[in-house]
């Protein structure tokens, strides 16, 4: 059947439409999964706010007194005054205490030497060991500076305690901005908006297309007078509203329960998700396209979008820590930039003129898939 | 019995073949987990190497323009000067730096007075860690230079004979199973049973769910093996696969990142074996469950997510709030990222992970008769 060439070619909002409301039924049917995208990010949200987080107190100490005199006893007292430090137990010496670390027992280990009181009466130095269980780098790198701010204390107030005052120092009087109490969740909800978003919008994409080309109900759109430009709009029309959707609970969420404040514009930062969104979009459904195969797909689309974002956004992982070849790897990783930019914008108040960079970049990011996806679905047509 | 048993083996033959020849599903069990792997090994690395700082010197004394050189001179710090403390702001709210320190007027004449003196330091709290960091190196910068420009004692103070009649206690840290705190070592045993959980959740769940949607599970029913078979028949090249990808990530960690193995390498695949069992049987009870593909590879992701976050994989679980505590009980995850971490960094055997084992058979136990139930209903 020859159809007029001038309707094929033409964009015609009733086509993109009607390949929107078709996409809507396929979603309708399947209900479950919808529920799933829209509550999903509301418990990664409950999970990145609550759980993860790096904030340490009641460190596990175990402690090997091999003096108890008065002095070592103050010491552990002025140790475990307050919340940071929390007595586990005692052993009868430091050879002991490795098998507390095994055990998950205890994160350090003190060890007393004997004749510690002693020392410190005679005013001569004496070194107290302080064993760390170091598996765990980052709880340890923390350990290691309460550990060292607790002993320059100690140590000021037994020279006072001698002489009356204590020697001149230097105080760094630190204050965090934007971010008085440095909570975790302030910094990780705007990468997590960033890693939901890239999540939801990829899977839910990628699973459309290698669905209908599984069933073989694509080469049926094909043979209508719709043009692959309506096919890729229609079908990405009603995600992308269930996407705006969830940044909308996203954001709810984080506002409401973890006081992430909006400092910037808002209107920038929906503008800058909407580009996100599509670009993910895009990205779905081109692996869609490319694989016609459901498991591969859903498989290829987490690995491309769940992982990078996780891992290559700056999400959590610090971008600049990582070896070159791994940060050139980041510039072509979407989520980048939005994680890049939300922070600036959400939590730093900054202006348009900051993160112009990054949104031309989603801009690109956006064109070049959505452009990907409709040349190769001309070549699989042909 | 013996009729069983050969049954069995046809059909695990049958499903090793089958998977073998599906390239894709290949790709995902053996090449996947290895780039997976590779990818963050090398990305993570959560040390603090150096922060960007600016430095707004308002004294400019001798005093405070020597901190200043002292300041640029570590290379923890790459320092820029600037001129105003809103410069300095503007600068943090940009993003291009992730710390101003301030010097401020009267710094220098109340140093040489042998007063107590401060120095401003403000951080990007927008990213605590790397803030929490950046100010305690600032903290321990600015202790030691006190230390180092001379103690001084307040006019006024006599009787002192000298900085070395004072006490003065060393609190000597040493560190354990991993001196040079690299953020490697402690990041590939959670990334194992990161790897190891998607493998046997999401692509049993997707596959058996395949399976059924493309009616090739009806005519396995058609054999005289129970259902009960079947199921096992069907999840055991999965666990199969996935002692595989153990195998190989230990490998590679040890070769690549420098992970150790100290304790018995059989408490390791006891423990992964059990953990493989865990998980599988999640992957068979979503399978039963769901009614697409679809819904099974979500219904999996929603699982999986939150396992992989309560595990302590990246994130300390003594650091999680105490009613979160429970809910990290009942995630095989957090048992086997223990479980590796004692033996591998820690050097420790069965009677150290004797929690972790005895918790990963409970689970296991639990689930598997559940989904078995539920595979029974759904297919009997």
């Amino acid at each position: 059947m020859k159809t007029p060439r001038r309707s094929r070619g033409a964009v015609s909002v009733q086509r993109v439409l009607a390949i929107a409301r078709k996409e809507v039924m396929h979603i309708r049917r399947d209900l479950t999964t919808l529920y799933f995208a829209l509550a999903m990010p509301l418990v990664m949200l409950a999970l990145f706010g609550y759980a993860v987080t790096f904030d340490l107190d009641h460190i596990r100490v175990v402690v090997a007194d091999e003096d108890t005199s008065a002095e070592s006893r103050a010491l552990l007292q002025h140790l475990f005054a307050g919340d940071t430090f929390v007595r586990a137990g005692d052993v009868p010496s430091g050879d002991d205490a490795e098998e507390w670390f095994r055990r998950g027992r205890a994160g350090v280990a003190l060890v007393i030497p004997r004749g510690y009181g002693e020392h410190v009466a005679r005013a001569e130095p004496i070194d107290v060991q302080v064993l760390v269980d170091a598996a765990d780098n980052q709880t340890a790198a923390s350990v290691l500076s309460y550990v060292g701010r607790f002993g320059m204390m100690e140590n000021e107030r037994l020279v006072r305690e001698r002489v009356g005052v204590a020697p001149s120092r230097i105080e760094a009087r630190v204050r965090a901005l934007y971010n008085p109490a440095l909570r975790s969740a302030l910094f990780l909800v705007p990468g997590l908006i960033a890693m939901i978003q890239s999540m939801m919008g990829v899977i839910l994409t990628a699973l459309t297309v290698a669905r209908e080309w599984e069933r073989g109900s694509m080469e049926q759109l094909f043979s209508t007078p719709v043009s692959r430009f309506h096919i890729v709009v229609g079908k990405l029309m009603p995600y992308f509203v269930v996407a705006m959707i969830q940044l909308l609970i996203v954001l709810t969420g984080a506002v409401w329960l973890f006081d992430v404040p909006i400092r910037g514009s808002a209107v920038v930062l929906a503008g800058m998700s909407a580009l996100f969104l599509l670009a993910m979009l895009g990205q779905g459904l081109l692996v869609s396209i490319v694989t016609k195969n459901q498991i591969i797909a859903t498989q290829m689309a987490s690995m491309t979008s769940m992982l990078p974002s996780l891992l290559l956004s700056g999400f959590v992982l610090p971008i600049e820590n990582m070896p070159r070849p791994i940060q050139w790897i980041t510039w072509v990783v979407p989520a980048r930039y939005f994680v890049d930019a939300s922070r600036a914008l959400l939590l730093r108040g900054a202006g348009l003129s900051a993160v112009k960079d990054d949104i031309l970049a989603l801009a690109l990011f956006s064109v070049v898939l959505l452009g990907a996806c409709m040349v190769s679905f001309r070549r699989k047509i042909a | 019995m013996r009729g069983v048993l050969i049954g069995l083996i046809a059909l695990v033959r049958k499903e090793l073949l089958q998977t073998l020849r599906d390239r894709g599903v290949l790709f995902m069990l053996l090449v996947a987990p290895i780039v997976q792997l590779v990818g963050l090994g090398y990305a993570a690395n959560m040390e603090f190497l150096h922060a960007a700082t600016v430095l707004v010197d308002q004294d400019r004394s001798p005093e405070s323009r020597a901190l200043c050189r002292a300041f640029a001179a570590d290379s923890t710090f790459v320092v820029r000067d600037v001129e105003t403390v809103d410069e300095a702001e503007r600068a943090l709210r940009e993003g291009a730096a992730q710390v101003a320190v301030i010097v401020p007027q009267a710094f220098g004449r109340e140093l040489v007075a042998g007063h107590p003196t401060s120095v401003q330091v403000l951080i990007d709290g927008s990213d605590p860690t790397r803030g929490v960091q950046a100010g305690a190196a600032i903290e321990g910068f600015t202790a030691q230079q006190a230390a180092r420009a001379h103690v001084r004692w307040p006019v006024g103070v006599s009787g002192v004979s000298g900085v070395s009649a004072l006490p003065r206690v060393g609190l000597v840290p040493r560190l354990l199973y991993n001196p040079r705190l690299a953020s490697r070592i402690f990041i590939v045993p959670g990334t194992a049973a990161s790897i190891l959980l998607v493998v046997s959740t999401i692509v049993t769940a997707v596959g058996l769910s395949r399976e059924r949607e493309m009616g090739t599970l009806e005519q396995l029913l058609v054999t005289p093996l129970s259902p009960l078979v079947l199921m096992i028949g069907k999840t055991i090249p999965y666990a199969v696969f996935g002692l595989v990808d153990a195998t190989i990530i230990l490998v590679l960690g040890n070769v690549l990142f420098d992970v150790p193995l100290r304790g018995p390498i059989d408490v390791v695949f006891v423990g992964t074996t059990l953990y493989l069992v865990a998980t599988l049987s999640i992957g068979l009870l979503i399978s039963t469950a769901a009614k697409t593909q679809q819904q099974a590879f979500m219904a999996g992701l929603f699982f999986v997510l939150p396992a992989l976050l309560l595990s302590g994989f990246l994130t300390p679980v003594s650091a999680m709030p105490w009613w979160i505590r429970p809910v990290t009980y009942v995630t095989p995850t957090r048992w086997y990222v223990e479980l590796v971490r004692t033996v591998l960094l820690r050097g420790g055997g069965y009677r150290d992970v004797a929690t972790q084992l005895g918790a990963l058979a409970a689970l296991s136990t639990v689930v598997l008769t559940v989904a078995t139930l539920r595979f029974r209903r759904t297919v009997g």
